[in-house]
Parts: structure tokens; C-alpha cells; sequence
């Protein structure tokens, strides 16, 4: 094929891939229609981000102000009431605003980390299963280091030493939870590199990159997005984790961070469960969504479960 | 009486396409000590009859209606545990996964104590002495009773299958495709065993197979299923020698013989019909090559042809006339192609 | 021959990993910013002092020779003396060591019980509504945060209810003649009861759904069909014959299980206040204790890699079928 030739066949190709990308991406709602379970994580999603968008309208203070009582005093430890819903923290912020303007921190980390891990995770499974040999045994063996590496230490003694940014945590969790992705999707890779038509693609004088990406990567897409919804949960889980161990982000309002305040702060003395049991809440309902929702995407992608 | 008398047996599944019927009205007597062969293509109900008739059918089947007599008793009619009773000391089987029958992760000969002790109430030496002369019967060396499943042979492996049938002295064994899965000379090692063990023991055997050289080296009667269905029966020498339904007669020139030198092997066209939506009529017209119009509307009933044998055609009559151009037949419709190579339908 | 091959290979293979996760760490503690003196100097050093300071922990050396002395003081077991407290680090790790071996191993051994008994459960009543709400019910442990629960757990039996103490591995003041009848003391049981059944809680899923899935597919063999035609007892057919089968990827599972525990028990110690490697590892952190934290997740990593390196032992032991080819 001359080289006018492939560009004039350039356009149809590319629009197939986009298709192809496309149709990775409808399965979503092919899973949320199949299955109750997903259905529900994405009910739950779509409520979060609503909430995460509209916080600063819904949240009837700013979560980090400190309120008075209108003698002066401060409005500590307040049970719940009509004006606090959740009472108040004991410096006298509003736990209820605090809750909504988590949702923010949640989203942002898992979805931030899950799509850090997914990219890189399908990167090294493409290229290490796609050119096999040493770049797949010096990938492969890299990932055998990564499950080497205790997650949360490594997360705590990073985060601590790049600095208690939200940033760093994201990084840390993509550097660190891209292994079980990277190894799936290599298996994957391994065992579409036989197919014809991948043949058939490089015999039409495909390159590397181009038969990677339109005609392997797409397939292997669905598979990234199950991780990808298993990343989210876990990527919560940590920051939550980490932010309760005190290597959080100090400026940010998280659940975990929630959770540590009133750790510290003697609320389990005081029995004041409007303050620590909402945000558990909160993190179990979201990671818990991440859960369904890649239950849902197991059963369309191996259906031997389903009938099971 | 007959040992065993099905009468009448349907069984269904329930799948994603729908109900399949898999085994649909089938009668036969087994009379004690005789062995009958069940023959026919995969897929037409043979081993769904045969975990019928020992009670263990998968999970989405279900008997919808008839009666198993097991000695004059119904076993479908018997509260759980009773039937249970009858599993392995009266009816013992031989799977058609033999080769996967076994655990694991156990010694066969732990497997094989397990089953005489639990069901057979001997004490444990005793067993163990039962299984050395089971092995050495279906000629396995005793001490290979202390290997794993995985370090045996597919041939030790069905042989192993076959002594644990024999292990409680059932009167019954029912064998689903015993040599299957074997090389040739295996093949015919097993079957000699069997042969052997049925003079020396005396069990009435029902052997399930798709090749009907195997039936006519080991048994007495033949039953031939299509669809779900029996369209002919009799004794071998009868039901091979002089076939009433042009089905038989299209499987009598499909396989190799084991006696007679053939000289074309001529396959039976098409495949059997989607039994999730059964065709009206009978189930064979779509392949056979003497269907008339009245096997599009009517499906012919078993009626006997004289001497015990009979027959589910509608030109079961004229079967002196069709025999003899069948071959040449199922040929023409096969598109005039005679091949050599037998038709594998497992 | 081939199984002594098959363990020494593995064998190279954990000392590997843990040789680049051991100089992951050496990197990370001398190539990131922060004089990882901080925690020693203070404004009245004179130049001079801090240059002895840096001396005295090799600090003025090249890194290859650095790291050289890093891994010559690892392989030994020297990690120097804690910044505060001036204890060999050594002594600080061994006296924790025990505590979080006894709370990871009695929360596990908890969690696999339940765990395969309620997969098993879950198998067998498939269809029903206890596998509709139990698989539900199961991810919803695995999703709750350990330290919520934990914090909840402490509200309502310790500071509420006061059945079980607040936190910590004996009470305060106690003396114990040695570390042996400190471990079995009524003292100790009531400390660790706590910490342990919530580890337990959220580590029981893991088995659950394993054994669930696993029991499944084996139900599905034809050697329990051969199992179910020679009329066993519908228990052998389960136990014996199932169960057993089963149970090799949850066995493999445990194994591997203990080495991420130890890890992941970070969460559960810093809770309870259980004095284990894991506190110790993000208090170390908290305060820039270089020798303590750098000890302690050393340790932490050469637990969990063995542990990988034993599952895959553990698996060939257990299924016969397993060859000693390299997977």
C-alpha cells in the first residue's frame, strides 16, 4: 500500500476506531441496564457529583468558619439541631457543611487517581504484552516490585515526604495501585496479539502505536474500566486512610480528615456519633458504588458468573 | 419380571432458548442379566436418560413425567433418602466424564474406601481389602490405589471408574460412552474387560454410546434414540442385521464396522433438530432420504414389527425395499460425495 | 529435583524484590528534600557539630557508599539508635513485633473461619435471600473503613457500654514477669479482643467471596456429579469432596493474607493504639525518626515478601496437580 493510499484510507479507520472507543464507553449504560447492583452505584455517583457541584449552594455554611453562639461563645459540640443538622465540630464548625464539601475531596481523588491508574495500568499492559521480550520482563518484573511494596506504608512515608498536598496522594496511589491493572490487561494483550485481524492490520502497514491503540486498545478498554471502577473505591478508601493517619492535606475538607478531627478531638467520649458516623457513611456508600458498579461490568464481560 | 422397566420417561430442561425436551416418552425393559445398548448421535438425550434413570440430573433438569421400575419398585415415586438407597447398590455408573470422575486432590484409593464403607457398611480394612481385588479385577496393578487421579492413564483412569462401579456388587451398570475418550487399543483392552466381567459377574449392563460397533460387541439388545426419542429396538443381530427405520439403517453404514469390511463409510446430512422448538412430524424427515409426505405432518409411534423388534416409521413396511437402497441414498443426499472417514458425532 | 529447583528460583526471586524494594526505600529517605537531620539539629549547632553529626551517621559519604553501608547494616540488622528516644532500633522493633503478629494472625485466623464457613453458606443457599443480601452485606465490610469502624466499635463498647478497655496492649501499669505470660494474661485478651474482631470484620470478605466463587465452580465438577451417583451423604459430597477443593485459593489467599495485613495494620494499631509495627512505622514517620521508620518498613515489606514467597510454596504443596514449572 503506497503511502497516499493509507492516508486516503486514514479517515474511515480513524472514525472506526472513535466508534470502537465509543461503544467501550456505552457498555456503562449496557451494565447499568443488565444489573440492579451497578445501577445503583451510578445512582450514587451521579448523586455525589451533584452534591460536590452545588456544595457551596447547599452547604448553609463554609465548613472551615468558626461559628458563634449569639451570646459570643463559641458553638461547640452542639448536638444536632434545626440550624446545625449535625451539630457542630468542637471548635464550632458546621459538620453538616463539612460533609457536603467532602464529597469533593472524595470525587476528585478517585477519579483523578482511578484514571491515573487505568492510563498507566493499560499503557504497560499494551506495550509490555503488544513487544513481549525484555520490555515485558522489565515491566513485569516492575510489577512484582509494586506488589512487593506494603501499599499503605509506602503511601504514608511517600505522602510525607513529598508534602501533605492532595496532589501528592493522587500521585502516590497511581504510582502504586497500577500493577493488578497493568498485569490484566497484559494477559489480555498476550492473547489478542494472536488474532487475525491484528495480523492482518500490521500487514496492511499499521504502525506499532496505531495497531496498539486502534485495534488492540479499544478491546482491552472494557476490562481497564472494570479496574478503573475498583481503583475509584480503593483510591477513596486510602486517601480517607491516610488523611486519618494525620499525612493528609490540612486545607482540605475530606471525610477521612472529618474522621481524624473528631478521632482527636475526643468525640468518641462524648458519644457524639452525628459527627463520626456520617462521613463513614459517606466513604462506605462511594466505595461501595465502585464495587457494584465493577460487579456489573464482571458479569457482561464473563457471563459464566452471571448464570452461575 | 425385567430388572429395570422405564416407562414412558420425559425429561426437560429449562435454558435460555427456552424448554428443551431432551428425552421425550421413552419406554424399554431391561430383563436381569442382558445388556442392551443405547445408541444414537450426541445431543439425543441418551446421557440425560442415563442420570435419569440414577437420579442425578444437572441442576435445570427436570423429570415432567413417566416411571423408572427398578425391580418392580418406582424409584421416582420414593421419598429422597429411599432412592438414595438404590444409588450404587442396585444401579452403579460410569460416567461419560470418567476421566474427570475422580477427586483430585484424594488418592483413588481413598475414594474408593470412602464409597464401600459409607455405602456398602464394611469397616475400613475390609474395604481396603475390596478395593485391592476390585483393581486387580479390572486388571490395575493393587498399589496404584495409592496414586492421584492426575498420575494415572486415561485408560487406569476409566478402569479405576469401572471397579468403583462393580465395588457393592449392583445387579445394574449403566455405562455412559465407557471408551470414548481412549486411544483404539485401549478401546479395545476396556472393552474386553467389560465383556469379561459381565460373564464372570453376571450385572446387567446399559451401555450409551455413539458407536454402534461398541454395542454390537457387547450386547444382547439395541435401542436406537433420535431426538430424544426410541425409533427402533430389538435384539443386535435383528435390529443391525435387518433395520426397520432408515435412521439405523443411516448409522449401520456411517461407522466402521468391527466385523464386517466395509467398503464406504456414507455420513447422515445435517444435524439432529433444535429441540428447544421440536419440527411437527417426524424428527428425522429434514435428513432422510425416504421421507414422504405424511413424515412432515404425522410423528409415527413405536409399533412392533414382529419378533420383539420394533420401529417409528411410517414405511417401517417397506424396510426390505429401503435397506437396500440406503447407502446409495443417504449418499445422494449427502451430495453424491461418498467420503471414507467416519462421521465423528461425539 | 524439579520442586528443590522450583523453591530455589522462587526463593531468588523474593530476594530480589526485596533487594529493590529495600533500595526503593534507601532512595526515597536520601533523595527527597528535608535535611534528614531536622529532627537532631538545633539552632545552637555550630557548623562544626552538625558536620560530626552528619559524619557520625555517614552522611558526609558518597551515596554508593551510602547505600553500601545501608544494606551491609540491613543484612545484619543494624538500624542505629532511634533519634528520641536514643533506644536501639532494634530493640524498639522486636518489642512491637509480637504484637502485631498476635493481632494480624488471631484476626485472620477468625476471618478465614467465618470466611469459608459463610462462603460455603453462601454456595450452597444460592438463589435465596441470604446470597441477595449476604453479597451485599459482605461488600459493605469490605467498603467501610477499618478506622470507622474501629471508631465506632471504641464508642459504643469501650466508652459507652465499657466492656472491653480503651486502647493499648495491657493496662497501664501492669507488670508482667516476662513477654510469655504478659501474651496470656486475662490482660491482654481484653485488650486485644477489640482490635482484633474489627480487623477480623473487614478481613472476613475477602474468604467469603473467594470460597463462594470457588465452592461454585467446584459444585459444578463432574467428580461431584460422580460423587452425588454413588449416593454419599450430601455433607461428604460438600465437605469432603468440595469443600476441599475449594478451599486451595483461600488457603493461598491466608498466606498471602498475612503478609498484607501486616501492612495494611497501620490503620487498625493507630485506632486501638495498639503498640505494633505499624503504629510505630507512622508515629517514626510523623516525627522524622529516619532509623525507626526506615526499620520498621523494612520489616513490614520483608514480612509481606516472604509471605507471597510462601502462598506459592503453600499452593504446590496443596494441589497435586500443581507441576514446579515456572507459571
Amino acid at each position: 500500500m503506497s503511502d497516499a493510499e493509507r492516508t486516503l484510507t486514514l479517515p474511515t479507520r480513524w472514525s472506526q476506531a472513535a466508534s470502537s472507543w465509543r461503544d467501550a464507553l456505552g457498555t456503562l449504560a449496557v451494565v447499568a441496564r443488565r444489573d440492579r447492583f451497578a445501577l445503583v452505584g451510578i445512582i450514587i455517583y451521579v448523586a455525589f457529583f451533584a452534591i460536590a457541584l452545588l456544595s457551596p449552594v447547599l452547604a448553609p455554611y463554609n465548613p472551615q468558619e468558626l461559628n458563634y453562639l449569639p451570646g459570643g461563645d463559641v458553638a461547640a459540640n452542639l448536638p444536632p439541631s434545626l440550624s446545625h443538622p449535625m451539630g457542630t465540630t468542637n471548635l464550632g464548625r458546621d459538620i453538616f457543611s463539612q460533609l457536603l464539601y467532602g464529597s469533593r475531596a472524595a470525587l476528585m481523588v478517585g477519579f483523578v487517581a482511578a484514571l491515573g491508574v487505568v492510563i498507566l495500568g493499560t499503557l504497560v499492559g499494551l506495550v509490555a504484552g503488544y513487544y513481549g521480550g525484555w520490555v515485558d520482563t522489565v515491566l513485569m518484573r516492575l510489577a512484582d516490585v509494586a506488589f512487593g511494596v506494603p501499599f499503605l506504608p509506602m503511601a504514608i512515608v511517600l505522602v510525607a515526604f513529598l508534602g501533605p498536598n492532595i496532589w501528592n496522594v493522587v500521585l502516590v496511589m497511581t504510582l502504586l495501585l497500577w500493577r493488578d491493572t497493568g498485569r490484566i490487561i497484559r494477559a489480555q494483550v498476550l492473547s489478542l496479539r494472536e488474532r487475525s485481524y491484528i495480523e492482518a492490520a500490521r500487514v496492511l502497514g499499521a504502525s506499532h502505536t496505531r495497531t496498539m491503540f486502534v485495534h488492540i486498545a479499544p478491546n482491552v478498554l472494557p476490562l481497564s474500566f472494570l479496574y478503573g471502577s475498583l481503583a475509584i473505591g480503593w483510591a477513596i478508601l486510602t486517601e480517607a486512610s491516610i488523611s486519618f493517619l494525620g499525612f493528609g492535606d490540612p486545607n482540605v475538607i475530606s471525610w477521612g480528615f472529618m474522621l481524624q478531627d473528631a478521632y482527636n478531638s475526643q468525640a468518641l467520649a462524648r458519644q457524639a456519633f452525628h459527627w463520626f458516623v456520617p462521613p463513614g457513611v459517606c466513604i462506605m456508600l462511594a466505595v461501595m458504588a465502585g464495587f457494584f458498579i465493577s460487579r456489573g461490568y464482571e458479569e457482561l464481560l464473563f457471563p459464566r458468573l452471571r448464570r452461575r | 419380571m425385567a430388572l429395570l422397566d422405564v416407562e414412558r420417561l420425559s425429561v426437560e430442561y429449562q435454558t435460555l432458548q427456552g424448554t428443551v425436551r431432551a428425552v421425550r416418552d421413552v419406554s424399554f425393559s431391561l430383563p436381569p442379566g442382558r445388556a442392551l445398548g443405547l445408541v444414537g448421535e450426541s445431543g439425543c438425550g441418551k446421557t440425560t436418560l442415563a442420570r435419569a434413570l440414577i437420579g442425578v440430573l444437572p441442576r435445570n433438569a427436570r423429570i415432567t413425567e413417566g416411571a423408572v421400575r427398578f425391580e418392580g419398585t418406582d424409584l421416582l415415586r420414593l421419598p429422597a433418602d429411599q432412592f438414595n438407597d438404590y444409588r450404587w447398590r442396585r444401579i452403579a455408573m460410569v460416567p461419560q466424564a470418567a476421566m474427570d470422575s475422580l477427586d483430585p486432590v484424594q488418592r483413588v484409593g481413598d475414594q474408593m474406601v470412602e464409597t464401600i464403607v459409607l455405602r456398602g457398611n464394611l469397616t475400613r480394612a475390609a474395604a481396603a481389602d475390596r478395593a485391592r481385588e476390585l483393581f486387580a479385577m479390572v486388571g490395575l496393578q493393587p498399589d496404584r490405589l495409592r496414586l492421584y487421579p492426575h498420575e494415572l492413564s486415561g485408560g487406569m483412569k476409566q478402569r479405576a471408574v469401572i471397579a468403583m462401579a462393580l465395588a457393592l456388587r449392583p445387579p445394574l451398570v449403566i455405562a455412559d460412552e465407557p471408551v470414548t475418550a481412549l486411544d483404539v487399543i485401549v478401546q479395545h483392552q476396556v472393552l474386553q474387560t467389560l465383556r469379561d466381567l459381565r460373564e464372570a459377574l453376571g450385572v446387567s449392563l446399559l451401555l450409551i454410546t455413539h458407536d454402534i460397533s461398541v454395542v454390537a460387541s457387547l450386547c444382547d439388545d439395541v435401542a436406537v434414540m433420535y431426538a430424544g426419542r426410541i425409533v427402533e429396538s430389538g435384539t443386535v443381530r435383528q435390529v443391525f442385521a435387518e433395520p426397520r427405520h432408515p435412521y439405523t439403517m443411516g448409522l449401520r453404514n456411517a461407522f466402521p464396522s468391527l466385523r464386517a469390511e466395509q467398503e464406504h463409510l456414507v455420513p447422515i446430512e445435517g444435524y439432529p433438530p433444535d429441540l428447544a422448538h421440536p419440527p411437527q412430524g417426524c424428527a428425522f424427515t429434514a435428513r432422510c432420504p425416504f421421507a414422504i409426505p405424511r413424515c412432515w405432518e404425522e410423528d409415527p409411534v413405536l409399533r412392533a414389527e414382529g419378533d420383539g423388534q420394533e420401529a417409528a416409521c411410517h414405511r417401517a413396511h417397506e424396510a426390505p425395499v429401503l435397506r437396500v437402497q440406503a447407502a446409495e441414498a443417504f449418499a445422494r443426499l449427502a451430495g453424491d460425495e461418498i467420503r471414507s472417514a467416519p462421521r465423528e458425532a461425539c | 529435583m524439579k520442586r528443590i529447583a522450583f523453591v530455589l528460583s522462587r526463593l531468588l526471586q523474593t530476594v530480589l524484590v526485596l533487594l529493590l524494594v529495600a533500595t526503593m526505600l534507601f532512595l526515597i529517605f536520601r533523595l527527597m528534600p528535608g535535611n534528614p537531620l531536622v529532627a537532631y539539629l538545633d539552632p545552637t549547632f555550630t557548623e562544626d557539630m552538625e558536620r560530626q553529626l552528619r559524619a557520625q551517621f555517614g552522611l558526609d559519604k558518597p551515596l554508593h557508599v551510602q547505600y553500601a553501608l545501608f544494606l551491609r547494616n540491613a543484612v545484619r540488622g543494624e538500624f542505629g539508635n532511634s533519634f528520641f528516644t536514643r533506644e536501639p532500633v532494634n530493640e524498639v522493633i522486636w518489642t512491637v513485633l509480637p504484637n502485631t503478629l498476635l493481632l494480624t494472625l488471631s484476626a485472620l485466623l477468625l476471618a478465614y473461619a467465618v470466611g469459608i464457613a459463610g462462603g460455603a453458606l453462601l454456595a450452597a443457599r444460592r438463589g435465596t435471600w441470604i446470597e441477595h443480601w449476604g453479597i451485599p452485606a459482605v461488600l459493605a465490610t469490605r467498603a467501610a473503613p477499618e478506622f470507622w469502624v474501629g471508631m465506632l466499635a471504641l464508642a459504643i463498647f469501650s466508652f459507652s457500654l465499657q466492656w472491653f478497655p480503651l486502647g493499648g496492649a495491657t493496662s497501664p501499669g501492669s507488670v508482667f514477669a516476662s513477654n510469655w505470660t504478659r501474651i496470656f494474661s486475662g490482660d491482654f485478651l481484653q485488650h486485644l479482643a477489640l482490635p482484633a474482631l474489627t480487623l477480623a470484620l473487614y478481613l472476613q470478605g475477602l474468604p467469603t467471596l473467594l470460597m463462594r466463587n470457588s465452592m461454585l465452580e467446584v459444585m459444578d465438577e463432574d467428580f461431584i456429579t460422580f460423587a452425588r451417583m454413588r449416593g454419599l451423604p450430601e455433607r461428604t459430597v460438600v465437605l469432603r469432596h468440595a469443600a476441599r477443593n475449594a478451599l486451595l485459593p483461600v488457603v493461598t489467599a491466608f498466606a498471602l493474607g498475612i503478609g498484607y495485613s501486616i501492612g495494611g495494620n497501620v490503620i487498625i494499631e493507630t485506632v486501638f493504639s495498639w503498640p505494633g509495627l505499624g503504629r510505630t512505622l507512622v508515629r517514626a514517620v510523623a516525627a522524622k525518626d529516619y532509623p525507626v521508620a526506615q526499620a520498621a518498613f523494612l520489616m513490614i515489606a520483608a514480612v509481606m515478601i516472604f509471605m507471597n514467597f510462601v502462598a506459592d510454596l503453600f499452593y504446590s504443596l496443596l494441589d497435586p496437580r500443581v507441576s514446579y514449572e515456572r507459571r
